[in-house]
């Protein structure tokens, strides 16, 4: 019995050392272990991470654009129903006053490190992920934590994020573009941990941005830990506000901006921010603020370059959710449906690259395509209809013994789409016109029932054009919005066909009521615009504040007597025009004010 | 017998590897160990700047009378900082640019090897240089308090005992940042705005660097612990971004 004890632990232990000397030495793979309970220390730009003042922008690398948009921010905006239950974005999080819990994940069947959760700091949980995989695609939607890999060099975890939402690198309204990255450094000095960030916004910061922020190690403490925010708490926080109604300030009428200056006794120069002030060279120039120069605007800027060029030549399937998926690249995007009664597809582009739409919706299916919906008239939505269509079936009506389905599948869409493409400009189309809608509607809605799902088009009258339509999938909750929502550009206003302004900021604020948000105010009804990544509601709030703040500036400037050419001068779009804005091409920022300015001035 | 063989040969195999994991980490076969200069496992040499991005109102100004934010001052501390005097602010002379100060000052440094045991940092702000020795030298820390004091220095090393899982195993010590302890500096202001440290203040400073969007960083976390002035450890962190070379080198002397 003595015997048999024994020789269990020592084949053990042989093996244990066996493996070992195989192993070798060889790093190990996390090379110093940062995870635990940490507790922030507030001994760094304290006021700046309670509540932090309007007009106080001290020690932020912003770009004109970033400052004048945060001139513009009003407190208000947080009690918006679309933004109360917004949480800390992780461009900000970690300044959060709160401790974090960075907890290792672990594979259960491997032992391996997968990610290092990271709680706290009124911000969502995060995943670092330490797998090697991949970033999504830029088509995926963005949240308020983005997407995170890690890695590890030397003792120090490098993790790098994207897909962020538009957020703020200050609570007083200071911005970060939805173009915005970020590098962080996670580093372990004894029971302190150190964690740098870096963020990268070409929209709004001059220079990338960098914050240190420091932690100590809690044997006792706990992260901070939220209930959810679901929509059903959501209240009135701003009573009697019409619907529509966003919070700003109009330039040059921000309350109580001076404020910070009077209680604090920084110089106005510094207080506004800006990557200058950020060098050793400009505590100098504060000794003579009289040489420091007036900030001027900058000359007409276009967008920055973005990730999801129109025609690319390659169609991208990115699944959006459930059985529904966006198909890009091929002019406006595609959305197709499928299911065991076939597809379905919304849009079919610009006609140039078809035979590439159909090889795409054959990855994702090879039952017929039954039915073709479009949300408006453009060619960049219309021009494939008639080969998608003919490479369809139709579904027949009446008598089951009639035949069997007819060739080309079903064209559905508002009666305007029918007119635009049968007598283009007003005028019959010369010649015969192929791609036309089969089935057109003339009312507010049209439905339909495929796939085992409801989808309903609905009207949207004068918005882009005449006979836009949304795409509704109940079941699927995926809103697709034409040319209502173009995520890389102003909005279209085609005033020749029908479209007007205030048609289209009714369509966007439509889309809002449609849209229902997860907890935290991310994902749950998610939204495919004409151009660009898919969208939650979210995004569409923050383009349609956009266009609301541009509208009341442009009223405002109006309301003054200015002319047109004064009123572009006066530069109403100024900080979005890096993330929306063209100088040329075929709708410019002076056409979107144009737009704008005919609309209020009651002119077609 | 054959069950004692069979542990000799396993407990033999897991002590070469340990062996051999010590030499991986220690100074090599035979040879002397190398220099703190050649042991450097990153270089921190060149022209720096300060990139003011945090306590910007209490760094780029001189913040009002009173205005400690941030810092955990004993009551002691407050009262002195309480009794600071704008008026004669030019009578400070270098106690703002001092060794528990000088880095969150805003200007630039110049870090150069002195020596193979010896780091210098000069501060165009205030002119100061700070030696980081290496080498202990008892009698310069016990010399006359200076603004700088005497900083010791080393290659922090992160040990990791039981490796790779197996306690028994040991892995190699990695080389982590720089670490300096500095002490027997002057008493002075952490602010310029008469925020005090006190003669017995301690100060633990990692150094470490990093890149990022084509920018090379060298960041600084400082612990400072004055038991007369200070509650808890004051703990900052800073940030310098690493310049092509020193035509923005703008000495001021504080004296």
């Amino acid at each position: 019995m003595h015997h048999a004890h024994r020789s269990i632990p020592l084949r053990t232990l042989i093996g244990v050392c066996a493996v070992v000397a195989v192993m070798g030495p060889r790093p190990v793979s996390a090379q110093v272990d940062v995870s635990g309970e940490w507790a922030a220390t507030f001994h760094e730009d304290l006021a700046h991470r309670g509540g932090m003042r309007l007009g106080d922008y001290t020690g932020l690398p912003l770009n004109e654009a970033g400052i004048r948009k945060a001139q513009s921010w009003d407190e208000d905006a947080r009690s918006m129903r679309e933004r109360q239950c917004v949480p800390h974005v992780v461009t900000y999080a970690m300044r959060g006053p709160a401790n974090i819990r960075l907890s290792k994940v672990v594979d259960p069947d491997t032992g391996r490190l997968i990610a290092y959760s990271l709680q706290g700091t009124y911000g969502r949980p995060r995943m670092i992920w330490m797998d090697g995989r991949q970033p999504p695609s830029d088509l995926a939607p963005h949240t308020w934590v983005g997407f995170s890999t890690g890695k590890w060099e030397r003792n120090t975890l490098v993790v790098s994020t994207t897909h962020v939402k538009a957020g703020w690198l200050q609570r007083n309204g200071s911005p970060t573009s939805d173009l915005t990255t970020m590098m962080e450094f996670f580093t372990r000095y004894g029971d302190n941990l150190l964690v740098v960030s870096i963020l990268n916004d070409p929209v709004y910061l001059a220079e990338p941005f960098i914050r240190t922020t420091n932690f100590s190690l809690s044997l006792s403490g706990n992260a901070n830990a939220w209930g959810t925010c679901s929509p059903a708490q959501v209240v009135d926080e701003l009573p009697d506000r019409r619907t529509g109604f966003v919070p700003h300030y109009l330039p040059g009428q921000t309350a109580h901006i001076d404020d910070f200056l009077k209680s604090s006794g920084v110089p106005a120069a510094g207080a506004r921010g800006g990557a200058e002030t950020t060098y050793p060279e400009f505590a100098l120039k504060l000794q003579k603020p009289d040489t420091i120069p007036a900030p001027a605007l900058t000359p007409r800027i276009g967008r920055v370059p973005q990730a999801v060029p129109a025609v690319t030549g390659e169609i991208r399937v990115q699944p959006v959710q459930n059985n529904v998926s966006l198909l890009a690249g091929g002019g406006a995007n595609i959305v197709a449906q499928v299911g065991k009664q076939g597809v379905l597809i919304v849009d079919t582009g610009s006609g140039k690259l078809t035979d590439n739409v159909l090889a795409a919706v054959r990855q994702l299916s090879d039952q017929p395509i039954r039915y073709i919906l479009n949300t408006g008239a453009d060619p960049d939505h219309t021009a494939g209809n008639e080969a998608i269509s003919k490479a369809g079936s139709r579904v027949g009506g009446g008598l089951v013994v009639a035949g069997p389905a007819t060739t080309g599948a079903t064209i559905l869409a508002h009666e305007g789409v029918l007119f635009a493409l049968s007598a283009p400009g007003g005028k019959p189309a010369s010649g015969a016109v192929g791609g036309l809608p089969t089935s057109a509607y003339t009312g507010d809605l049209q439905d339909v029932f495929f796939n085992g799902e409801a989808i309903q088009l609905l009207h949207q009258p004068a918005a882009h054009r005449g006979g836009d339509s949304l795409v509704f999938f109940r079941r699927s909750d995926i809103i697709v919005t034409g040319d209502i929502v173009d995520l890389t550009s102003y909005p279209v206003i085609d005033g020749k066909n029908g479209g007007t302004f205030s048609g289209l900021l009714d369509a966007l604020n439509r889309i809002i009521d449609l849209a229902v948000p997860e907890d935290w105010q991310d994902g749950g009804t998610l939204i495919v615009p004409s151009r660009g990544r898919i969208a939650d509601e979210s995004d569409i709030v923050e383009y349609r504040d956009m266009v609301t703040i541009v509208r009341d500036r442009i009223q405002d400037l109006m309301a003054r007597g200015m002319t047109l050419e004064q009123v572009k001068a006066a530069r109403p779009t100024f900080e979005y025009d890096g993330r929306y804005g063209a100088t040329t091409g075929t709708w410019t920022t002076d056409m979107f004010v144009e737009a704008v300015y005919r609309d209020l001035s009651g002119r077609k | 017998m054959r069950r004692n063989a069979l542990l000799f040969v396993a407990l033999a195999a897991l002590l070469s590897v340990a062996v051999s994991a010590q030499r991986a980490g220690g100074a090599g076969r035979g040879g002397p160990p190398p220099t703190p200069r050649a042991a450097a496992p990153f270089d921190l040499t060149g022209v720096w700047v300060s990139v003011v991005t945090e306590d910007w109102r209490w760094r780029m100004v001189v913040p009002k009378k009173g205005d400690y934010s941030g810092v955990p001052l004993t009551a002691e501390g407050r009262k002195v900082a309480d009794a600071w005097d704008p008026a004669k602010m030019a009578s400070d002379g270098c106690k703002p640019f001092g060794a528990p100060a000088i880095m969150r000052v805003p200007g630039r440094l110049r870090i150069a090897w002195d020596n193979d045991t010896t780091l210098k940092i000069e501060t165009d702000a205030g002119q100061q240089t700070r030696l980081l020795r290496f080498e202990k030298d008892e009698k310069l820390a016990k010399a006359p308090r200076s603004w700088q004091g005497y900083s010791a220095a080393e290659w922090d090393r992160i040990i990791s005992p039981g490796g790779q899982g197996v306690s028994l195993q040991r892995a190699a010590p990695r080389v982590g940042p720089l670490k300096v302890v500095t002490s027997n500096v002057r008493a002075g202001y952490l602010r310029k705005n008469g925020v005090p440290y006190s003669e017995n203040v301690a100060m633990t400073e990692y150094v470490d660097r990093l890149s990022a969007f084509g920018t090379e960083w060298m960041t600084v976390l400082t612990v400072l612990d004055d038991p007369q002035y200070l509650d808890q450890p004051f703990i900052t962190s800073t940030h310098f971004k690493k310049e092509a070379d020193a035509s923005k080198w703008m000495p001021s002397p504080c004296e």
